[in-house]
């Protein structure tokens, strides 16, 4: 079986016996992963794709991105990938507290040098360690399926820099698998023949810093980002390619999301009924308790107890304090629709009141004209505290 | 809540709760990255029927040494089996051949089991690997194994050292070698231990953790044991609660064949981070005693972190520190909290002026760094569970039997949908296939259907209408025998002091219906709060007062706590407390009166109805066992014993021990008490005991026979010098796997009351049987499992059945049949009443009545 793919735990691996000579801090695995995702806050690509992802550790650190919303991960050792799926699909807390935007996982066994459909229209595909990996032929095969085919906007490629290797002890490869390592003038040659002619601009940078008196080797890892020049890939000749499905899926995974109705209601309900809740426990009167063995504790203590909840700008101070104000009428407690849009939390999901009224419907009583929740003022959990 | 209205509120929860089970996480930890691909970590968590509010179904877990067995991260599970693994039949003689009733209708049953297919000589082989160079990551150990080609294709379950297949390899031991990434050559050995048949306890394990693998397959959620679906959820908005459907599924060995069990499930999750707990507990206590009140509220409970998906317990609150402090991370260096969060998670913490929880980590394996704590941010913390405040919040225990409430037919439609599933799901098909596996047609059995039993009235024989409510029935015949309630006390206060009085008039109207004379109490009126009623009671309490009734103003617990306490410790007198909301029941009074007149006749050791006992010198014994509300370490036992052969008087006591072991002891002590009164009462001792035992965890099982029974053996020889005294235990469980309906009319339904089940469904191993004595209103009701462990009374199956289903009718609480035998119930009131409100041991004086009604 022909190994292409590097993985993160092998990539911890290979540096574990070195770590006496010269240590990163962090693993230099680490470095690169940290490299990635801190590209991802800083152009939010909505369709991210790793090839040769391994265990998967680099797509697990991503997807807490909230600005991914496809999530592809492709590698030719299947087995690592079905075993390792499982860690992709959504937590507990995911359901609970659901992403504001939908997120697909999908895991495809299938190697890079295949063209797959699937992965056309990405806005960043991320080849990390991977194309030292590549055995000659496969070398030269995959700028023109990666670069030429699949033509994301943008492709980071990062392999090790050989000069670095001296500092090692007796070491010519990093790892068996390697098929070679370059020195930054021959990847960049490389790069630069690639981006060229794909029109593409590259820039080079790196992780792992070389130790002090050994700057002139550069980084331990080289890295390239690939710029697509004219910007985003053209959409529309997405659709005109066939689709080619090559890659088998192996695992794919749906995330819920407030752009799911039904996840949607369920926040908005939640947020709804906390706060009119809150609203509700502050209108009534305090009740003064007579008894002295609840109430002994001295009133100065009040000063040093923590008082938190919401904090609110000035602004949207101003925002609730203008919004229609809740009232009583009997036993019952109305807390205006307009009154809940002006907290920040509420806005956040609600452009305006119908569709507030429409997503809380269902579940929370409306008053007959549906302006306003109504709750019983008094409730009868009130009395156990 | 009052002690009545509570008690009114399990009254109802007895038919509608205990259709549903409901989840509850508290000691789950939820299986996190798991590096096993096959054996899936099976987490222990205590799912319970709501319906045992306070029992406490599982202690004494001990841990277990990493790696001893097969999957030693299925504690939950082990112990099961370690239960399974025990025989009792074989020592029964009277039973080794047939354990089967024959009195009764015949009823035809349907069941949550299914078959399971597989060739007859199918076989696991078991085998041992080992690898040279040894390797100490078992996750690099399980990578090699799997991808090598030899097993690439074939159905396998390892855990890194002990290696599973349905299909043996050609050679015993077989040599293997493989390369690490890094280039090292390792060999690997894998040498056959065992071949085993389907029957034996690994093998099942083996397929339970196959059907876990398949059910992960169809895109379920697992929690504990069970599978969720959590694309469907189900809001209680108004509780913040959420609920997943899903399943609980096991495979066993029961009476004849391996059978795979699924019985549906919901899983309660909170929609509520502790911050938003905590601001909400802020805006209702306020600020002065908050601190306070959100410490005993949060401290102790479990919490999900939606990060990372791990469950930790909350042991302290750390006020002083905020988000925007530092702390230190492992490798030395300093941030804040807000960074970690940002960097790590991506997650930004709105409120800066939260407090931080602190949990104490349990020391990792091979780890002597002492303890470990966690700091973590309300704020990303979920509450999990049903706190016990929750469980006692009847409105909230109401919406979720309402929410989970299924009746036979939906279970058994939710049940085809899985099984659909399962069978068309082409991965989840593969799987079972490679193993040799084939998932086939749902059991159908045989149960009985035993005669209704007539109720006995003081002067008067009573068929019910329906077994499950009597009251009607009886209305206008007189209890057995009824103490006249001379010299009494009502505690009220100004504003009850009305109510107090038309209540008093009912009861006393009722009461004399029923043959039970209420005189005129003393009426004091005192201040509204818990203090002023305490010390009320104890200025006019004297030796002469017969009963303290008290009309309690809110459903405060320091109320009810506090006059329990004083009048079941300090100064024994039966006491009954009343909500004063309950008695403003507009058209209620009469039946309110009813039920608190008939409380109350029990409490003064008056004898409500009874059925007919064919043995004429039988006692019969419940022992419930629950952790103190306070002190969790604290096992509370409660005994009650019939004291007559009508089984219409009871003794009781109730004990607290810190140890599961003691349990035995404090048993010894009960029994010798009980033959003592029976003496006292019959002038000769019982020929026969039988003992009703519930609160038993999984895998106690082994104690029990070990420890508890050679205990009530002991005490019953040294009471008695002639050795005839015989004695029968019996393990009594409300919660078990099985389910069944009736076919009826093309739709299915309960079975009727009274169905018995003993066989298929059943355990080899065992004596035991399903009794269904209770009615699920609109749910699907779960049968009552019982074990016999012990007997040489040698009764029939039959006669022992029949006995049972008697029991049943005696819980003067509730005029109707319930779901355990009375003893057993009684035995868990008196454990509750002292687990959740005295914390002592209650007076003996009180031993012969019914106090803890």
């Amino acid at each position: 079986v022909e190994e292409i793919c590097n993985s993160v735990v092998d990539g911890n691996f290979e540096e574990v016996p070195r770590e006496t000579v010269i240590k990163f801090k962090p693993p230099l695995y680490r470095q690169r992963y940290q490299f990635v995702k801190n590209l991802v806050e800083q152009h939010e690509p909505k369709k991210v794709a790793d090839l040769g992802c391994g265990d998967t550790s680099l797509l697990r650190l991503l997807k807490v991105n909230p600005c991914i919303e496809f999530l592809v991960g492709v590698d030719i050792n299947e087995d690592k990938l079905r075993w390792r799926g499982d860690t992709l699909a959504p937590l507990m807390g995911d359901y609970l507290k659901p992403r504001d935007l939908n997120l697909t996982i999908t895991l495809y066994h299938g190697s890079v040098v295949e063209r797959d459909s699937r992965l056309l229209g990405f806005d960043l595909i991320t080849c990390i360690e991977l194309i030292e990996h590549l055995d000659s032929g496969d070398l030269a095969r995959f700028p023109e399926v990666v670069f030429g085919y699949l033509s994301p906007s943008m492709i980071v490629i990062s392999t090790p820099n050989s000069e670095f290797n001296p500092l090692f002890p007796s070491v010519t490869l990093r790892d068996s698998d390697h098929k070679f390592e370059w020195t930054r003038m021959e990847f960049q040659t490389w790069a630069l023949y690639v981006a060229n002619r794909y029109d593409y601009s590259v820039e080079f940078t790196g992780v792992g810093e070389p130790p002090a008196g050994a700057e002139n080797v550069g980084y331990c890892t080289q890295i390239g980002i690939f710029r697509k020049n004219g910007g985003k890939a053209m959409e529309s000749c997405v659709s005109e390619q066939h689709d080619q499905h090559v890659y088998k899926a192996v695992f794919t995974t749906s995330y819920p999301s407030l752009q799911q109705e039904r996840f949607f209601k369920l926040v908005l309900v939640n947020e709804v009924s906390q706060q009119v809740e809150s609203l509700r426990v502050s209108h009534l009167p305090r009740q003064k308790k007579q008894d002295g063995e609840w109430d002994d504790t001295p009133k100065d203590s009040q000063a040093s107890s923590p008082c938190f909840g919401p904090v609110f700008t000035e602004v949207e101070k101003a925002k609730i304090e203008n919004s229609p104000k809740p009232f009583c009428v009997g036993d019952k407690f109305f807390v205006p629709l307009q009154r809940l849009l002006a907290y920040p939390k509420l806005n956040r999901l609600c452009a305006n009141e119908e569709m507030m009224r429409s997503g809380i419907a269902d579940s929370i009583p409306l008053s007959s004209d549906g302006s306003a929740v109504v709750a019983d003022l008094r409730d009868y959990s009130d009395e156990q505290f | 809540m009052s002690g009545r209205a509570r008690a009114r509120a399990r009254g109802i929860a007895h038919s509608s709760f205990r259709a549903t089970e409901v989840g509850r996480t508290q000691d789950s930890s939820l299986p996190t990255s798991v590096d096993l691909s096959n054996s899936e970590a099976t987490s222990s968590s205590g799912f319970m029927g709501t319906s045992r509010i306070s029992t406490n179904h599982k202690y004494g877990i001990s841990s277990c040494d990493a790696g001893s067995t097969f999957m030693e991260r299925g504690v939950k599970n082990k112990q099961d089996f370690m239960d399974l693994d025990i025989s009792t039949r074989e020592k029964l003689a009277h039973v080794r051949d047939c354990k089967t009733g024959s009195s009764g209708i015949p009823v035809k049953l349907v069941t949550n089991l299914f078959n399971l297919d597989f060739p007859q000589d199918w076989q696991l082989y078991q085998y041992h690997v080992t690898y040279l160079p040894d390797l100490a990551s078992r996750r690099l150990r399980i990578a090699l194994l799997y991808s090598h080609s030899k097993l690439s294709d074939k159905a396998k379950a390892f855990d890194g050292a002990m290696l599973f297949l349905s299909q043996k390899l050609e050679e015993k031991v077989t040599e293997l070698s493989s390369e690490t990434q890094r280039g090292e050559t390792v060999k690997m050995t894998i040498t056959l231990k065992r071949e085993l048949p389907s029957s034996s306890p690994i093998c099942i394990q083996v397929f339970n953790i196959i059907f876990r693998k398949i059910l992960k397959k169809l895109s379920m959620y697992q929690i504990g044991r069970n599978f969720y679906n959590p694309s469907e959820p189900m809001e209680i908005p108004q509780h913040k609660l959420s609920l997943w459907p899903g399943f609980a599924i096991s495979v066993s060995y029961f009476e004849s064949k391996l059978l795979f069990g699924a019985d549906v499930s919901y899983k309660v999750l909170r929609n509520e981070t502790v911050l938003e707990f905590m601001t909400a507990l802020c805006h209702r206590t306020g600020l002065s005693c908050f601190t306070q009140t959100c410490e005993k509220q949060l401290i102790g409970l479990i919490v999900l972190t939606r990060y990372n998906n791990r469950t930790y317990r909350i042991d302290d609150i750390d006020w002083s520190v905020r988000p925007t402090h530092t702390f230190q991370k492992r490798d030395g260096t300093e941030i804040t909290y807000v960074d970690y969060y940002k960097q790590q998670y991506d997650i930004i913490i709105s409120d800066l002026n939260q407090p931080i929880l602190v949990s104490l980590l349990k020391k990792k394996r091979n780890d002597d760094s002492g303890a470990w704590l966690a700091h973590l941010i309300p704020e990303l913390c979920f509450l999990t569970g049903l706190t016990e405040q929750a469980t006692s919040d009847f409105q909230l225990m109401k919406a979720v039997a309402e929410k989970t409430r299924l009746t036979p037919l939906g279970r058994q439609q939710r049940l085809a949908r899985l099984v659909d599933n399962l069978q068309r799901n082409t991965n989840a098909r593969f799987e079972l296939e490679t193993w040799g596996l084939h998932f086939g047609s749902q059991i159908s059995l045989t149960g009985r259907v035993v005669p209704s039993e007539k109720i006995l009235m003081q002067d008067h024989i009573c068929q019910p209408v329906s077994a499950a409510d009597w009251s009607k029935d009886i209305r206008t015949c007189k209890s057995l025998s009824a103490q006249s309630l001379n010299t009494w006390l009502i505690l009220c206060s100004d504003r009850t002091e009305y109510v107090a009085n038309s209540f008093l008039n009912c009861l006393r109207k009722v009461g004399d219906s029923m043959g039970f004379n209420v005189d005129y109490p003393k009426i004091i009126k005192v201040q509204e709060n818990p203090a002023a009623f305490v010390r009320a009671v104890q200025h006019h309490v004297d030796p002469d007062v017969q009963l303290v009734m008290c009309i309690l103003p809110s459903n405060q617990k320091t109320y009810y706590d506090s006059i329990k306490k004083y009048l079941t410790l300090d100064c024994p007198v039966p006491s009954q407390c009343v909500l004063a909301r309950t008695l403003n029941k507009q058209g209620m009074m009469m039946s309110i009166a009813t039920k608190i007149a008939m409380q109350m006749t029990c409490k003064l050791g008056g004898e409500l109805w009874a059925v007919e006992i064919p043995l004429k010198s039988l006692m019969v014994v419940g022992i419930d066992v629950c952790k103190d509300a306070l002190s969790k370490d604290v096992m509370v036992v409660g005994c009650v014993a019939s004291v007559n052969p009508g089984i219409t008087r009871w003794f009781s006591r109730c004990i607290l021990q810190r140890t599961t072991t003691d349990v035995a002891d404090c048993l010894k002590v009960f029994m010798t008490g009980a033959l003592n009164k029976w003496y006292k009462y019959n002038h000769d001792l019982p020929a026969r005991i039988i003992v009703y035992r519930a609160g038993v965890g999984d895998g106690q099982l082994k104690t029990l026979i070990e420890y508890e029974v050679p205990q009530l053996l002991i005490s019953v020889a040294e009471s008695s010098s002639n050795a005839s005294l015989r004695l029968s235990v019996i393990v009594v469980r409300k919660k078990c796997m099985p389910r069944f309906f009736t076919e009826m009319n093309r739709t299915v339904q309960n079975p009727p009351l009274g169905t018995i089940v003993d066989s298929e469904a059943t355990r080899h191993k065992w004596y035991d049987f399903y009794l269904i004595s209770q009615v699920a209103g609109r749910g699907t009701v779960s049968p009552t499992y019982y074990n016999v462990i012990y007997d040489d009374n040698s009764l029939k199956p039959d006669h022992m059945q029949r006995l049972t289903f008697k029991l049943c009718h005696l819980y003067y609480n509730w005029p109707g049949l319930i779901s355990v035998p009375a003893p057993c119930q009684y035995a868990h009131k008196l454990t509750f009443l002292v687990a959740q409100s005295i914390h002592k041991e209650p007076s003996l004086e009180l031993a012969n009545f019914l106090f803890y009604l």
